[in-house]
């Protein structure tokens, strides 16, 4: 294998082996359509695991990995948010209406009853509830393309996915704040105080709900809207807003638990 | 009067259904004399959030009060709800 890996890093050449073929970065950047940077930080973040291969530690990807990342339903949401191009998402994960959405909530309520505490399947349900319903509420007639939301959970890896291509937190939040500057600002707000994007209505509780359970409770959520995101964990204080790369049309909530 | 929540649902999430209930309810309300006490009780609900709490027991206080007692429950996702009702409005 040395011998292997010093030719590969000599010749800059890819290894290939009877089994798995290792495919460079740039090549799984194309594939993916995301920047290299975005591969390393996700290599970082375990969420895209690398092979490091040579004396320097190039990042090299198995075929196989790259198919099962891309089946993933964290992946897919993302895309299908992020697509310059609206589209309908699979049928297993696409709830046109709010009443498709109530259903698979409570199916979720059924199978989480079954792996975890009631206090945990309540709160779960709860916070999944609120965001999804939240893009139902904000997005009501004024759908830019594809309406409704994507939902999905795996709850041997212990997460909950929610996505739409709505309006996203600034234009909803501009209704009742005409003076907000950018989507920094929104997403804050959203997290942190009590307005709200249907005024004159008395609402906005929403997602401070969800921040407040989030923090006391052995869960993690990323929420990105447009191109800024937070994450929030347990014991967490202080929301920080942070960019990347990626351009969310609406809105996109990744829960772990 | 006692409301027993789990006659509107197991599961009281969208604001949709929260209105419903509120207003299917109405009938009932009117019945209400001037001093009785009306205790929600949530025995039975599983899922609770802000959202339909808002639209069924926000305008109930509005209307009745101090007279809108609130049964003792563990039900954590009823527990925060409530907590998160009763701050005031604005910064967090």
């Amino acid at each position: 294998m040395a011998n292997i890996c010093e030719d590969l890093h000599r010749y800059g050449r890819i290894y290939i082996d009877m089994t798995n073929s290792l495919i460079s970065i740039s090549n799984i950047a194309k594939q993916l359509g995301v920047s290299i940077d975005t591969l390393r930080r996700w290599d970082k973040t375990h969420r895209l695991p690398s092979t490091r291969i040579g004396p320097r530690g190039h990042r090299y990807y198995r075929q196989a990995d790259i198919d099962l990342f891309l089946r993933n339903d964290i992946y897919l949401a993302r895309q299908w948010a992020m697509s310059t191009v609206g589209s309908t998402p699979p049928s297993e994960v696409y709830c046109q209406t709010r009443d498709v959405f109530q259903v698979r909530l409570e199916r979720l309520q059924g199978q989480l009853q079954r792996v975890v505490p009631e206090s945990t399947m309540s709160l779960l349900c709860a916070i999944a509830g609120e965001i999804g319903n939240n893009s139902f509420d904000h997005n009501l007639g004024n759908w830019p393309d594809v309406t409704g939301i994507y939902f999905s959970f795996d709850l041997r890896n212990g997460y909950i996915v929610l996505a739409d291509r709505g309006l996203g937190i600034l234009t909803t939040l501009k209704r009742a704040l005409p003076e907000l500057k950018d989507t920094d600002e929104a997403l804050k707000i959203a997290f942190t105080e009590t307005i709200s994007g249907r005024r004159p209505e008395v609402r906005g509780n929403g997602l401070k709900f969800v921040r407040q359970v989030v923090i006391d409770n052995p869960f993690t959520l990323m929420f990105q809207t447009g191109d800024v995101y937070l994450n929030l964990k347990q014991n967490d204080r202080d929301v920080i807003i942070s960019h990347t790369d990626g351009n969310i049309r609406g809105c996109l909530a990744i829960i772990n638990f | 009067m006692i409301i027993e929540l789990k006659k509107f649902g197991t599961a009281l999430i969208s604001r949709p259904s929260g209105k419903e209930a509120w207003l299917a309810f109405q009938s009932s309300l009117k019945d209400v004399s001037e001093h009785e006490e009306v205790i929600i009780d949530f025995t039975g609900v599983l899922v609770l959030t802000p959202s339909w709490a808002d639209e069924f027991l926000t305008p109930l206080r509005t209307r009745f009060k101090d007279k809108v007692k609130l049964m003792d429950t563990d039900n954590a996702s009823v527990e925060a709800t409530m907590t998160i009702l009763d701050k005031p409005v604005g910064n967090a």
